[in-house]
């Protein structure tokens, strides 16, 4: 297609035949009375009591969350009305889970929850258009690359249970790695739209190199890092738009062979790698050592069943990081087959939400930048819940929105107030903005 | 690009896919599978973890209950006398099996079955205390007094009313302290387990429903009854010839009384001086092995009692005796033909022989294969005491709810016929006359009336060490005996067959009294 197509009318939502920041109004109703009710019920059933701080609570959420919404009316108003609402769904059904496995951890977190509203709210503010952001991505490529070089530096940087991920800067650690997912997201989108052309009409060794440097970027974060989440979803991330961007289905299929190689490469080098794979082929060969997380994370889901056990009523502690990586199965224990498939429901919302950005895109840059970011949350997600349930070896990475981690959630944030920025901008050119503009 | 777009929509999708079918495979179809996995702490840390109702004795001590707890579960049990009851209640631990009534009883001690949870209507609503409480038939005060008596000496006393099968006490020496193995922590609880099993001086297993022991001449009461269910023994008649030795038939080792002593005579003097020869010979020729067999099962052996504490071992008795043999006499040397002018007849032959009578000459006075737990032994006193009947054995009483209101009555319930009243009423007389006149003199208690039969079992070791033992019964003058019991002290110095009255039937006599005063 050209970029000045217009999109097709079956790719609207039927939402959107409605005014979008109404129904909004209505879906994040429905999410703050969904969490509300959580928050209470995980209290009740922890200390068998009303929270006393349930007032405090509901006020500093629905504050976030009514920030949140009045920001889109005013900066994003015809935006998808599907973004926010869950996004915050799965941020309030994180936190309520956070609270009730540590609560010095929940007031830091919804600390981060604030920040990262602030950021959402600002990055709405401070870019009218997406398009802006493609001039710098040369200096966004770079910054990327800086960031996830931060970690190590002597000084800077600090390893935390084996991964050399976090900067501490005074007392703040932050991953530096989760903005550079979004700083690399917007190079790659901005890199492919002047190559696209090329790419498209001829295919040599040479226009491979980037995949290659991709690659070897990736590794690199594996090996000096010890990221192999982020490794992956770096690495997915240039295939997928490489992919969109050439058409080219041999660029999956070398992205593929790569992937194994690097695999394999990284299997046969390290360690940790090796035990990682042993544990997610038999956790059970050494379920109280090596595989004790993924199998006591099996059977916290296994004891939730299909409607699970009730917030605050099930052991979820007993998961180490179920408030971090193992927070799915901590939702899956408590609110059963019902509240994690939900979960996943949700994610899969937001993806198709992302990906009909991406397809309502009239300007490539905009088109693959969406794709990327989509792709990120969609890959994150796979990837976490993936090795939680043993579909893929696990890797220590967050569950966006949901898993506590400042970085994580206020990167998340930001990530969401790109696609809604996106969102608003392609649909203000189908639907006439209310007002002056 | 559209078109690329949409193809990874589909592949996301699919991969979402495959997260929610495994998500359902985990959390649905494969779950039963993953909670019943050895691994899985978690069915059991709950289990732990709940609020169990108290134990308590027939006079009202409270030997466990269920204190709230603040850490990692919200109750943890608690025992308050310790060592004393350890070998009834049990323990739950998070490490190792319960064992006692916390495991017998579990689910009523936790409040799980139907009828607990929904006495009425209401309670389909509400969440009420549905924990039963157990009422022991042991009695603090003769638990008590059996320990004391025991000592620092390894053994076990067994006391119980033979009409209705209540144990009255149970006490294992050594015995252990239950409450760190019931520790919440669970390195706590592994460690006290590990120091428990090293430890020497404390003993972990219930040996006085749990162990096997040779009951020596104990077991000659269940001969005598067998005997005298043939219908060809009675109290004074026949009278068997004095004897040094019984050669049995066919030949194999002869039996001896304790240190070459001579005896013989009637029923009543044989149990009274607990003779060996006769009670080979009643057991080998006038009972044969079929009849042994029956009457030993019928007192409890090679059975489970239904003792209402688990894990309980069997007593032993042999089955295998071999073949019959057509020809008796052919066996017989002329010399093991009874003495001429003998003041009886006796009916030699009375029962085939078989291949082995040789082994049932040894089993018929305890010896050989035969092994008995404690219980069993004082079961065997009961069910002389008890008309024959054996009573099945039991330690808890009542379950109360919650609230003190009846649930459930352990009724009397009879286990086995072991003989006939009349057979019974003879060997009571007989045990009567052991007590006041024989072996078992140690038992006597003023304004009581008892009987016993001792036992030392030979370990075989040198220098010589025995089991000793004293089995009995005592009740109130022309009443039915209301008190059964089996006393044994292990590996006591000597093998002389006044081993048991001296050493074990004190312990037992001290225990009647604190059962009637």
């Amino acid at each position: 297609m050209t970029a000045t197509e217009s999109p097709p009318t079956h790719l609207v939502s039927p939402l959107l035949a409605m005014k979008p920041r109404r129904v909004e109004t209505g879906l994040l109703v429905m999410v703050g009375v969904a969490v509300a009710v959580a928050y209470g019920l995980a209290s009740f059933g922890t200390n068998d009591a009303i929270p006393a701080n349930l007032g405090p609570f509901l006020l500093w959420m629905f504050g976030l969350g009514a920030v949140a919404h009045l920001a889109n009316r005013h900066f994003a108003s015809a935006a998808d009305p599907v973004f926010l609402p869950i996004s915050l769904l799965l941020n309030g059904l994180g936190y309520v889970v956070i609270t009730r496995l540590d609560g010095s951890l929940a007031a830091l977190q919804s600390t981060w929850t604030a920040i990262g509203i602030g950021g959402y709210i600002a990055t709405l503010l401070f870019l009218p258009r997406v398009r802006v952001i493609e001039q710098y991505r040369y200096l966004l490529g770079v910054g990327g690359l800086l960031l996830l070089m931060i970690p190590l530096v002597p000084g800077l940087g600090t390893e935390i249970n084996g991964a050399r991920i976090w900067a501490s800067v005074g007392p703040i650690n932050f991953q530096p790695g989760e903005f550079a997912k979004l700083t690399l997201a917007a190079f790659f989108a901005g890199y492919l739209v002047d190559s696209r052309e090329l790419l498209r009409s001829r295919l040599e060794l040479r226009d491979l190199a980037p995949i290659g440097i991709a690659w070897a970027g990736s590794l690199g974060v594996m090996v000096f890092q010890r990221d192999l989440g982020s490794s992956l979803l770096f690495f997915t991330l240039f295939v997928v738009v490489l992919w969109v961007a050439s058409e080219r289905w041999v660029v999956l299929a070398v992205g593929a062979v790569l992937f194994f190689a690097g695999a394999f490469a990284a299997w046969t080098m390290f360690d940790h790698v090796q035990k990682r794979v042993d544990i997610w082929l038999d956790p059970f060969a050494d379920p109280k050592g090596d595989g004790f997380q993924i199998v006591e994370g099996s059977f916290a889901l296994a004891d939730g069943g299909l409607t699970g056990t009730g917030l605050g009523q099930g052991e979820p502690g007993r998961i180490p990081f179920a408030e971090t990586d193992f927070i799915f199965a901590a939702i899956g224990e408590e609110l059963g087959l019902a509240g994690s498939a939900a979960v996943l429901m949700a994610f899969l919302l937001l993806i198709g939400s992302g990906l009909r950005v991406s397809l309502r895109a009239d300007r490539v840059f905009e088109k693959l930048f969406a794709l990327g970011l989509t792709t990120l949350l969609a890959v994150q997600t796979f990837v976490i819940v993936g090795g939680v349930l043993r579909i893929v070896p696990l890797t220590g990475i967050t569950l966006p929105f949901v898993s506590y981690g400042g970085s994580s959630l206020v990167a998340n944030y930001v990530l969401l107030a790109l696609l809604v920025r996106m969102s608003h901008e392609q649909r203000v050119s189908i639907r006439p903005a209310k007002g002056t503009a | 690009m559209n078109l690329r777009i949409r193809r990874l929509g589909v592949v996301l999708s699919v991969l979402y896919l495959v997260l929610f079918l495994q998500l359902n495979r985990v959390q649905f179809f494969g779950a039963e599978r993953l909670q019943d996995d050895v691994n899985n702490t978690r069915g059991l840390i709950r289990e732990f973890g709940r609020e169990r109702g108290p134990i308590i004795t027939a006079d009202g001590v409270l030997v466990a209950q269920s204190v709230e707890y603040d850490g990692s579960v919200d109750f943890r049990r608690e025992y308050p006398e310790g060592e004393l009851y350890a070998h009834i209640t049990g323990y739950q631990s998070l490490n190792v099996e319960a064992v006692g009534l916390e495991r017998s009883y579990n689910d009523e001690l936790a409040g799980d079955p139907i009828d607990q949870r929904f006495a009425s209507l209401g309670d389909l609503f509400a969440d009420r205390n549905s924990t039963a409480t157990l009422t022991l038939s042991i009695r603090d005060d003769v638990q008590r007094v059996a320990a004391e008596a025991l000592g620092d000496r390894k053994g076990s006393v067994v006391a119980l009313d033979p009409r209705t099968g209540e144990i009255i006490a149970l006490w294992t020496f050594p015995s252990f302290d239950p409450n760190p193995l019931a520790d919440p922590d669970g390195t706590v609880a592994n460690a006290a387990f590990d120091a428990l099993v090293a430890d020497p001086n404390t003993q972990l297993l219930a040996k006085s429903y749990r162990e096997i022991y040779f009951p020596g001449s104990t077991f000659k009461l269940v001969t005598a009854a067998a005997g005298v269910e043939t219908g060809l023994i009675g109290a004074s008649t026949p009278v068997f010839p004095v004897a040094t030795t019984y050669e049995p038939v066919p030949a194999g080792a002869p039996i001896r009384n304790f240190a070459g002593s001579a005896c013989g005579g009637d029923l009543v003097e044989l149990l009274r001086v607990s003779c060996n020869t006769a009670f080979s010979e009643i057991g080998a020729e006038w009972v044969g092995p079929e009849q042994m067999v029956t009457a030993a099962e019928a007192f409890g052996f090679n059975a489970d009692l239904g003792i209402d504490l688990p894990g309980a071992a069997e007593s032993r008795f042999p089955t295998d005796y071999g073949e019959q043999l057509a020809d008796v006499d052919r066996y017989r040397a002329p010399d093991q033909q009874p003495a001429e002018g003998a003041e009886t007849v006796l009916p030699n032959g009375a029962v085939p022989v078989h291949e082995n009578s040789a082994r049932l000459a040894q089993t018929s006075i305890g010896q050989n294969d035969v092994a008995a737990t404690p219980l069993q032994m004082a079961l065997v006193a009961a069910a002389i005491a008890n008309d024959g009947v054996v009573m099945t054995p039991h330690v808890v009483t009542e379950l109360l709810a919650f609230d003190g209101s009846l649930l459930d009555r352990v009724e009397p319930e009879p286990l086995r016929v072991a003989m006939s009243a009349s057979t019974a009423a003879i060997l009571r007389d007989a045990m009567r006359v052991v007590a006041e006149e024989g072996t078992a003199r140690n038992l006597l208690t003023e304004g009581v009336v008892v009987g016993g039969k001792t036992g030392t079992a030979q370990l075989g070791t040198t220098p010589p060490n025995s089991h000793a033992w004293i089995v009995g019964y005592a009740g109130m003058p022309n009443e039915q005996p209301s008190l059964a019991f089996a006393v044994i002290v292990e590996a006591q110095e000597g093998a002389s067959e006044q081993t048991g009255g001296r050493v074990a039937a004190p312990i037992a006599q001290a225990v009647i009294e604190a059962a009637f005063n």
